[in-house]
């Protein structure tokens, strides 16, 4: 589903040279929920970028659902990003001037559906995270849970491919987390590829698999011997 | 003032900065010029005609017909005119300075030189234009009526034996002379010239143009007195009495003939407005743009200004929390503001000397003074101050707890 | 898409409006004061007779005696008596008219209505037809009348209302100054063309009153009607035959000529006939200064006579600067306001907002914002306009709104907007996709 192989990322300054990844690879499977975890400047956040198609990388090969990014076109990738991706952030990031329902609309609308298409999916997406009784209420009148919800909703109503999650629990206290979490397994269990990033390893221990970067380099802890022989099999 | 810091955070957002000096230099040079043109047009509109504006009024009847008997009408009419209680003089008169229509004739010093004839205004009457019009003789004397001709619109020319002249056009025709009475001038050039004698000199006579140059005040009066079908007459009355007096008047003209029309009875006041109203309403046009312009660019500087300050609150908290005190918060801003503003000022004057320059060629407009440069410098360098000091307050007041917050 | 854009765009506004409405004030001023103006300009400058233009001419001569006592290079904008008069009999061109103001005054007869003075032109018959004057009733007189002088005249449709109420007024009477002259036809006061451009000189000016009643030429010599006009006389032997007659012999300039021509390249044909006459009337000793004549068209006879105010030319030019100030005021408001919001930008990117997709979305909110500013900018013209009438009865006369200019003070807005709306819009455009948005 998303392959990385010997994958670099260089920040250039007219000083400073910075190698944020180096030889980074990483294989995540359909349906797989894993975790990536490291220490803060360790590099998943420009891994999630990257793999979002939210930045460019150096050098190294990148394939998403089969298709190689490599020298995509911005307009591309905006197009790889709306079909195939659902984003969650930390800071939740919905727009505080729509309500809920055109909240979820945006990325619908970018994708060109049709009014009735769209008006079931978002009511679908919102009725699987538990809020679609509030669908015309605006952000700033939920809670974080509940605004995090909508994000996951927003991010649903496209169906992915992938869902990539940054911090998706880092604002939130421990019982809504929980519930956040809960909903992400749900999801999961549909058949829909998570990629979560998070430094608590609490949460990191939910997901099915973990993978730990430290100075921009993989170290794929808990499954890695396992993951070698099907790698070598699955190899093309 | 740390100029250092501010330019390379003010070279961080360019545009921002650039939009300001364009809209002060923009600003400072459409100002400068304009209010050059202001200045220039209330000064034309408020320069003294000669005429006793107050207490002059002007009657005006035109005949029907042809007149059988216009000098028994003109002697009856002053009769009249001048029986009425609050009457100072009047005059029968051709026309009336700065009221657009009137009489030019051409004055020469020596006639054998075509080239040195003036073209002035002419007023003439049998009366004394210049107590009618309550104008103030510096030299010499007014007509004797040993001075007076007669003439009839329909034969002969229009001359007498003596003129009175304005100041200004003495000093044109005769410019070497330390007095002028009793020097003579001609009516023409040429053979045709006919010889005058300079009785006497008026302070200030306009023509009846009253064009913005200098040449309008180039006029003379002759002593004759002009029958024609027209009755126009000159009324000079204490300024109190003088709505009275025109209504009084024109009751007692209108009813002493049946055969002709009132064309005109207005006060010199109202001719004055008349000449002047597109000079005052141009003026007035100007200063709504000029206002217009400087609220404009103080609201865009309080607008962008304002938007780097909501944009900077975590940086202010941080170097509060440093140990920065509010008046150093408020000094960098105006220092930032300060320098935005002198680079749209130096910008400015050139492109005000420019503008003028197009000016020159494109429209009859004269070189700019360098005092109104020197005086829109330092209120560009005050509006600019003015503007920002709301944002600049409220960047001061930034609490230093704004450093350690997530967002 | 674009109408969702337009509704983003109204939302937008809506949620900071004092941001608003400094930019729709803004904008709204300043293209207020630059429709008003351009107006102005262009009621001023336009064309009166646009299909006929260039086949009206009008004649001038070179009649001042060669001294340097008048160093203007340009011929006088009158003719005198005498050559309006041959030129007008050489009968070149299609049609005619020698024209010159008069003011005679008019008595009803009538208790309830004392004499008057009215406004008018004598003129040859072919005037009417030249300038496409439009009557309402009967038309202009007869050639005989027009060659013997007949006591006819035509009259303007207020007057004859005043004159006559409802009454027919095709051959009533009206007292001319003592004689009766008879009506022939009646124009309609729909005709009103601004500037007046073939009396320009004759007259007040270019844009006062309309004349109320046309006398014919031959008829108002014929009784002496004086002129109301101007009057400009080179000589002084000029005045030694007394009263009217010497005005017709001397060389004092007052009557104007225009000639219809088949044709606008027939006017190389009647400047060769101007030459001619003029070394003919050289051959006499006049004409002393040569061979300075000039043919004008509308148009070059409307800019010899300097129609366009200087001021209003000035004008112009500063409130043209006053919108550019005002744009780029707008540049900067409409970039902080897009700045501000880069952090949606930035998520919309993420979510899948292609580079056009912004772009399209903030050029529509520019384009909301111009029409905002348009209809502002509607009601301050008003204003601007009212300011701009008050300098004079002429440019109150000028200074109205039209449908045109109602578009256009829209389209103007938008334009303006749109335009100032580019770099910000550009500026959104290179916001990157981002999931860390407080990053600023």
């Amino acid at each position: 589903m998303l392959v990385m192989k010997n994958l670099s990322k260089v920040y250039r300054t007219a000083m400073i040279e910075t190698h944020a990844l180096r030889g980074f690879d990483i294989h995540v499977r359909e349906g797989e929920f894993v975790a990536v975890t490291g220490p803060s400047g360790s590099g998943k956040t420009t891994f999630l970028n990257i793999a979002g198609l939210l930045e460019e990388f150096t050098s190294g090969e990148y394939h998403l659902d089969g298709k190689d990014v490599r020298g995509l076109g911005d307009d591309a990738r905006s197009r790889l990003r709306n079909e195939k991706l659902g984003f969650i952030f930390q800071g939740f990031n919905l727009i505080p001037d729509l309500d809920l329902y055109q909240n979820v609309e945006v990325p619908l609308r970018y994708r060109g559906l049709g009014r009735a298409e769209r008006r079931t999916r978002i009511e679908e997406a919102l009725a699987q995270v538990g809020l679609a009784s509030r669908m015309r209420h605006y952000p700033a009148e939920l809670s974080g849970g509940q605004q995090q919800r909508v994000a996951i909703a927003r991010a649903l109503a496209g169906k992915p491919r992938v869902l990539l999650a940054d911090e998706p629990t880092g604002n939130l206290d421990s019982q809504m987390a929980r519930s956040v979490l809960e909903l992400l397994e749900e999801i999961n269990a549909g058949g829909t590829t998570i990629l979560m990033v998070t430094h608590d390893p609490e949460l990191a221990a939910r997901a099915k698999r973990n993978v730990h970067i430290i100075d921009g380099q993989v170290s794929d802890l808990v499954h890695e011997p396992v993951l070698r022989a099907v790698d070598a099999a699955a190899a093309p | 003032m740390h100029l250092h810091p501010i330019l390379s955070a003010l070279l961080r957002s360019k545009t921002g900065a650039a939009l300001i000096v364009a809209q002060v230099a923009l600003t400072l040079a459409i100002v400068c010029n304009a209010l050059f043109v202001i200045d220039a047009r209330l000064a034309t509109a408020a320069r003294p005609s000669g005429v006793d504006d107050a207490g002059v009024f002007q009657l005006t009847y035109y005949g029907i017909g042809t007149i059988p008997d216009p000098a028994a009408m003109m002697q009856r009419d002053l009769e009249v005119l001048k029986a009425i209680p609050g009457v100072i003089a009047a005059a029968d008169v051709n026309s009336f300075p700065i009221s657009r229509s009137g009489w030019n004739m051409g004055l020469s010093a020596d006639p054998t030189r075509a080239e040195s004839v003036i073209g002035a205004g002419v007023y003439f009457s049998g009366e004394s234009v210049v107590d009618a019009f309550g104008l103030r003789l510096v030299e010499g004397r007014d007509f004797e009526p040993a001075d007076v001709r007669e003439l009839t619109a329909r034969n002969g020319n229009l001359q007498a034996d003596t003129v009175i002249l304005s100041r200004h056009l003495a000093r044109q025709l005769l410019p070497d002379e330390a007095t002028v009475v009793g020097k003579t001038i001609h009516l023409g050039a040429g053979a045709d010239a006919h010889p005058m004698r300079v009785v006497g000199v008026v302070d200030t006579l306009m023509s009846s143009s009253g064009q913005a140059s200098p040449d309008a005040h180039r006029a003379f009066i002759l002593p004759v007195r002009y029958f024609s079908d027209r009755a126009q007459y000159a009324v000079r009355t204490a300024p109190a009495d003088r709505a009275r007096v025109m209504a009084e008047a024109e009751k007692a003209l209108t009813a002493l003939r049946k055969d002709r029309v009132l064309t005109n009875h207005r006060s010199m006041s109202e001719i004055r407005e008349t000449r002047y109203r597109q000079e005052n309403a141009g003026a007035n046009m100007l200063i709504a743009v000029v206002v217009g312009l400087l609220v404009v660019t103080a609201g865009g500087i309080v607008g962008v200004s304002s938007i780097w300050v909501s944009q900077r609150r975590k940086q202010i908290g941080v170097r509060r929390a440093l140990g920065a005190r509010r008046s150093d918060i408020l000094r960098y801003f105006l220092s930032e503001n300060l320098l935005i503003t002198t680079t749209g000022i130096v910008l400015g004057v050139g492109l005000a000397l420019g503008l003028n320059q197009y000016l020159v060629s494109h429209v009859e407009l004269a070189r700019l003074p360098s005092g109104y440069i020197v005086a829109g410098v330092p209120a560009m360098w005050a509006l600019g101050v003015i503007a920002v000091l709301g944002p600049a307050w409220r960047a001061a007041a930034v609490p230093p707890a704004v450093a350690t917050r997530t967002t | 898409m674009f109408g969702h854009y337009l509704a983003l765009g109204v939302r937008h506004l809506r949620r900071n409006p004092v941001l608003t409405a400094l930019m729709v004030v803004t904008l709204g001023v300043g293209v207020a004061a630059s429709m008003a103006t351009l107006t102005v300009l262009r009621a001023m400058s336009g064309d009166p007779i646009p299909h006929k233009s260039d086949r009206l001419f009008a004649p001038r001569v070179d009649i001042r005696p060669d001294d340097a006592s008048d160093p203007d290079p340009e011929p006088p904008l009158q003719l005198a008596y005498r050559d309006a008069v041959a030129l007008h009999g050489a009968r070149r061109g299609v049609r005619q008219t020698v024209l010159y103001g008069v003011a005679p005054a008019i008595d009803p007869g009538r208790p309830d209505l004392p004499p008057f003075f009215s406004n008018g032109i004598a003129v040859h018959a072919d005037f009417f037809a030249m300038f496409d004057v439009p009557f309402v009733k009967g038309g202009a007189w007869s050639a005989d009348d027009d060659t013997r002088g007949g006591r006819v005249v035509v009259v303007r449709q207020s007057l004859a209302t005043r004159l006559f109420g409802s009454a027919e007024p095709i051959g009533q009477s009206v007292k001319l100054r003592d004689r009766d002259y008879v009506v022939t036809g009646v124009v309609a006061d729909a005709w009103d063309p601004l500037p007046r451009f073939y009396r320009q000189i004759g007259g007040q000016g270019a844009f006062t009153g309309m004349e109320d009643v046309y006398v014919p030429f031959a008829t108002a010599i014929a009784a002496e009607l004086d002129q109301n006009g101007s009057t400009s006389c080179y000589n002084s032997g000029d005045n030694d035959v007394p009263g009217f007659e010497g005005l017709k012999q001397s060389q004092c300039v007052w009557l104007q000529l225009w000639v219809e021509l088949a044709s606008a390249g027939d006017a190389a044909a009647y400047r060769d006939f101007l030459a001619g006459y003029m070394a003919e009337q050289r051959k006499l000793g006049r004409f002393p200064r040569g061979d300075n004549y000039r043919l004008h068209d509308v148009m070059g006879w409307l800019d010899a006579n300097q129609v366009v105010a200087e001021d209003s030319r000035l004008q112009t030019y500063v409130a043209f600067g006053f919108l550019l100030v005002c744009l780029v005021n707008t540049i900067g408001l409409m970039l902080a306001k897009f700045t501000a919001r880069r952090g949606e930008i930035g998520v919309r990117r993420a979510l899948g907002a292609r580079r056009l997709a912004v772009f399209q979305q903030h050029l529509i909110e520019a384009g909301v914002i111009g029409l905002v500013g348009g209809a502002v900018g509607l009601v301050l013209t008003l204003g601007f306009l009212w300011l701009i009438g008050r300098q004079s009865t002429q440019l109150a006369v000028l200074a109205r709104m039209d449908w045109v200019m109602f578009a256009a003070t829209f389209a103007l807005a938008i334009v303006a907007s749109l335009l100032a709306g580019l770099l910000p819009t550009w500026r959104a455009m290179q916001v990157q996709p981002a999931l860390q948005l407080k990053s600023q």
